[in-house]
């Protein structure tokens, strides 16, 4: 049995206080990515035939790819709470790294989408050198693409880095039908990059 | 949280069911000519889809009512900054305020076209 910190009278409240804190973090979290999606949105009324041509220049089969890629990263990081909820050590393990591999495979399908466009004189800000699309417009859309979607890959990596970690405590058998309250706090956590990326998608990719 | 009140492997599996349909109308969907439509419909989607990973994965639904009400207040701001926002840039008629505009419109004879570097 595991002793709560002293100034929790049990481990239950422990980590009725530890779940709190992480939801309040995700509220903060959805807060920094509405700002961004919001300035990404005025941009576009402002430029809306630049900002048309530039999406009709994104990388419409990555992104969707992605979308699914991440659907199920969330399925299989639900499972191994699950499977760490009745005690099977094995399945936690197990549903980690397909979720972990899922991960993986979103930041590299990320990678390619970036050298594509890198390759094309598509670079953020100052850098851009693309002369195929509208100056000006598709510059913002483009800046704000790489800020966006790396804020976000920066998120996914970072997921990776805890799911990993919580991998290995799964090996290790550390949680238990009554103790696996990191596992938990993680998974909400790339529940939450999930989400992000659900509004990234169609403000990205699929708005024509 | 007791044991018994959260979703089974089940549940897990048809909510990614219903999500990964969900996504594949939304891609089908932006292809159709909905005009000004295909934002709202995206949109919506997006939030459909939001609300069954909150519910469902995230056990907001199952969970204590204080994370309800964390998720309600922060999305209240997520409200005011894009409504905020929105309510200024999609209702401007003049034109617009931006520093390359002005310099445009300070060069000698070519005020004509907005948004020209």
């Amino acid at each position: 049995m595991i002793e709560p910190e002293v100034q929790y009278d049990s481990i239950e409240r422990q980590h009725a206080t530890a779940r709190l804190g992480i939801w309040v973090f995700l509220g903060s979290e959805l807060l920094l990515f509405a700002g961004l999606l919001t300035l990404f949105a005025a941009y576009r009324f402002q430029y809306p035939a630049e900002f048309r041509a530039a999406s009709a220049h994104a990388n419409v089969l990555i992104g969707t790819v992605n979308t699914y890629v991440l659907l199920t990263s969330s399925l299989t990081v639900a499972l191994a709470i699950h499977a760490a909820r009745h005690g099977h050590r094995r399945r936690i393990v197990m549903f980690l790294a397909i979720t972990i591999v899922l991960g993986i495979a979103f930041d590299v399908l990320k990678g390619v989408e970036y050298a594509q466009h890198l390759s094309e004189g598509i670079a953020p800000g100052h850098y851009y050198s693309f002369s195929a699309l509208p100056a000006h417009g598709a510059v913002l859309y483009f800046t704000l693409y790489y800020l966006l979607t790396g804020l976000h890959a920066i998120h996914v990596t970072g997921g990776l880095v805890v799911l990993i970690w919580l991998a290995i405590k799964a090996r290790r058998g550390d949680f238990t039908p009554s103790s696996y309250i990191s596992l938990e706090l993680g998974g909400l956590y790339w529940h939450l990059v999930d989400v992000v990326w659900l509004f990234l998608w169609p403000l990205i990719y699929l708005i024509r | 949280m007791t044991d018994s009140s959260q979703p089974s492997a089940l549940t897990y599996v048809v909510v990614w069911v219903v999500l990964a349909v969900l996504a594949t109308l939304s891609l089908l969907a932006s292809y159709a000519p909905l005009g000004d439509w295909n934002v709202i419909v995206a949109f919506a989607i997006a939030t459909l889809k939001a609300a069954l990973v909150f519910g469902f994965f995230m056990h907001l639904l199952h969970g204590p009512p204080l994370h309800r009400i964390v998720i309600v207040v922060a999305l209240c701001f997520v409200a005011l900054i894009i409504l905020g926002v929105l309510a200024d840039v999609a209702t401007r008629s003049v034109a617009s305020p931006y520093v390359d505009d002005v310099q445009s419109q300070r060069a000698v004879g070519t005020a004509t076209t907005s948004s020209t570097p």
